[in-house]
């Protein structure tokens, strides 16, 4: 008797391995699947619907004697790119993993639609975030790893494939993420993220490790889930795509807040004005043709920068005294200037 | 609002998080690694090995060869075997045979603990995990569930196996007992409280380190090095201040404890009864569960 329950037993645990990690609502993954990601089709949410707005209020965080963060405060819109920018140590990672929870402040407090992280009823269906790439067991398949976030999430399983899919991983979804490169951990980890279907997104240096395509890829689908009226932020050190990613930014240096407001504004606010380069063979007669209002430095390359009055002046001033110009261009401050002078450090 | 067609989510409406969900993960998160395996073979192998040398023991216990022994030995061989043979000695022979693979088996439930919480440090899991659920108690004490539960499975196996080779070798020994009388009845359910408490002390254990590497040596070390370099030291003890409960007193060590727990008779010289074990692990138990949820809750990930 014991030992046919004994048998029993055995034959139980037997089939149990061989059949583990198929959960009851698994399926077969589909063969063929594309290596590209899915295309975003969705659509613009509803007028008047809550968004999921994120507020740093006083935020601070100290180690000791070593402050990463002091006094930080700003805010996240729906529906809005905002781009979370400052050098290396400026205290961008510790203000994202206080917002979600993973670090208490020492002052100051950060919400989620009102609410702290930990106040969220089911997190994973509001808010999605991408802290670090390489985050994945390596002895356990990427499918599983999601698979368990879906699991402690109450997300059903299949959940996993979609969003393998979605970031293009379908086909190496059985493969340890040891044998990984950056770029795939990264769109692993942006899958875990978008489990939930959130409405927010937080994201750390996201673009880390992609090539050009990941990150054009990437570009899209940031700016397509704020379409669709979700909140991104993005911590990146990466100037020119912020400049093609963001609505607003948030610069930060040595963990204070230095900036805030849309792209166009913080650019409109700095100190330096649009200048106008000139390329001419006559640099010393235009120095003279256009008098005292204007500043002029000619370059080492020969090329003369002109402040203190617009293109036109500088254009008409030029045909006046029959000096040849080769080329005309206004400059505008980028945001890699704006972000020097705001930061005083050279961005990586 | 989703960003592609979702089936999935389509199906999900639950409004309320379940505490529930966080033990089916940890479940899971076991199964998708290798580590179980190696762990339950691991028991297997060690649990046939030493109900076979345990057989092998109390065979020779029980018909010691009296002509190979020094003369000055064979009175208290001779005795030995005569106590073996009473109906205690018989009964504490069954219970011996089926404990047989404790000693590895509640090792590896207690390192699967300490795997299973500093695992999620050593890779970086953490953040995925307290987003997920950042409930941290909730998820520590899912951890603990989970760690019992293969803790209990370590424990079924290696009783299984124990009740396999037991009732054969008791008749091919014509020891007369019965394996569901209360004393092997007991230590094979004070074996399972063992596993269990191991277990819970190894999820807390595993909170006190940063490194996992550090977590899993310094826990071989309380679980193998305790029981022999703690009876030295109370000996030591013992030396200058001469009193019969200092030799006692080694079973607030978690090692000597176990040890105590589930020996039907003293572990050793002087050993308290087999409750006072039970009290020192539960003990150890509770307060390095509580130890690691406290600890768990107020760290920065």
């Amino acid at each position: 008797m014991i030992i046919l329950a004994a048998l029993l037993l055995i034959g139980g645990g037997v089939y149990w391995f061989t059949h583990r990690g198929q959960g009851r609502n698994s399926r077969p993954e589909p063969r063929g699947a594309t290596v590209r990601p899915a295309p975003l089709v969705g659509t613009p949410r509803a007028e008047g619907a809550a968004g999921c707005r994120v507020v740093a209020s006083g935020l601070s965080k100290r180690y000791g004697d070593v402050v990463a963060i002091e006094d930080l405060s700003f805010v996240a819109e729906p529906g809005r790119v905002t781009a979370f920018l400052g050098p290396n140590g400026a205290g961008k990672t510790t203000t994202l993993r206080a917002i979600v929870g993973l670090t208490s402040p020492t002052a100051g407090t950060a919400t989620i639609a009102g609410l702290r992280y930990r106040d969220l009823d089911r997190p994973i269906r509001r808010v999605g975030a991408v802290l670090e790439a390489s985050a994945a067991h390596p002895g356990r398949t990427a499918r599983n790893h999601l698979r368990v976030i879906c699991r402690a999430g109450g997300v059903p399983l299949e959940r996993a494939d979609e969003v393998l899919a979605m970031v293009g991983l379908t086909a190496d979804g059985r493969q340890r993420p040891r044998a990984y490169s950056l770029g795939m951990r990264q769109r692993l980890a942006i899958a875990a993220a978008l489990i939930g279907d959130p409405e927010l997104l937080i994201l750390d240096e996201p673009a880390n490790g992609l090539d050009p395509e990941g990150t054009r890829w990437l570009r899209d689908l940031l700016r397509g889930l704020a379409h669709q009226g979700r909140t991104v932020l993005v911590s990146s050190h990466l100037l020119p795509e912020v400049q093609a990613l963001a609505d607003d930014i948030v610069i930060i240096a040595r963990g204070r807040l230095v900036a805030h407001g849309t792209v166009d504004s913080v650019l409109d606010s700095l100190a330096r004005p649009a200048r106008t380069l000139v390329r001419t063979p006559e640099p010393e007669r235009l120095r003279h043709a256009l008098g005292e209002t204007a500043g002029v430095t000619i370059g080492v390359d020969g090329e003369v920068c002109i402040t203190g009055v617009d293109a036109a002046h500088v254009g008409d001033a030029a045909q006046r005294s029959g000096i040849v110009v080769h080329q005309l261009r206004t400059e505008r401050p980028s945001l890699e200037d704006a972000f020097l002078e705001l930061t005083g450090e050279v961005p990586r | 609002m989703t960003t592609v067609e979702s089936p999935a989510l389509a199906r999900d409406r639950r409004t309320r998080g379940n505490p529930l969900w966080q033990v089916s993960a940890e479940i899971m998160k076991i199964r998708t690694t290798r580590l179980w395996w190696l762990f339950l073979v691991g028991v297997a192998l060690f649990t046939a090995w030493t109900v076979l040398r345990n057989g092998v023991g109390h065979h020779y216990e029980l018909n010691p060869p009296l002509d190979q022994y020094p003369v000055n030995e064979r009175a208290q061989a001779a005795a030995g075997a005569v106590q073996a043979a009473t109906e205690a000695g018989r009964a504490a022979i069954a219970a011996d045979m089926m404990t047989s693979g404790q000693l590895l088996g509640g090792l590896l439930a207690m390192l699967l603990g300490v795997v299973v919480l500093t695992s999620e440090y050593a890779y970086r899991t953490a953040p995925a995990t307290f987003l997920t659920n950042p409930r941290r108690g909730t998820v520590i004490v899912a951890k603990l569930v989970t760690t019992v539960i293969a803790g209990i499975v370590f424990w079924a196996v290696s009783t299984l196996l124990d009740l396999l080779v037991t009732p054969f070798y008791l008749s091919s020994q014509h020891i007369q007992t019965s394996l569901v009388g209360w004393v092997p009845l007991r230590s094979v359910l004070l074996n399972l409280l063992a596993y269990v408490m191991w277990a819970v002390f190894g999820v807390g254990f595993g909170s006190l380190f940063r490194s996992q590497v550090a977590a899993v040596v310094t826990g071989l070390a309380v679980y193998l090095g305790g029981v022999a370099a703690v009876l030295g030291i109370f000996n030591l003890v013992y030396l200058a201040y001469r009193h019969a409960w200092v030799l006692g007193a080694p079973v607030i060590a978690p090692a000597v404890a176990s040890l105590v727990m589930i020996t039907p008779g003293p572990a050793f010289d002087h050993a308290p009864p087999q409750w006072v074990g039970l009290l020192v692990m539960l003990g150890y138990a509770l307060v390095f569960g509580a130890v690691g949820v406290v600890r768990t809750r107020r760290r920065d990930i």
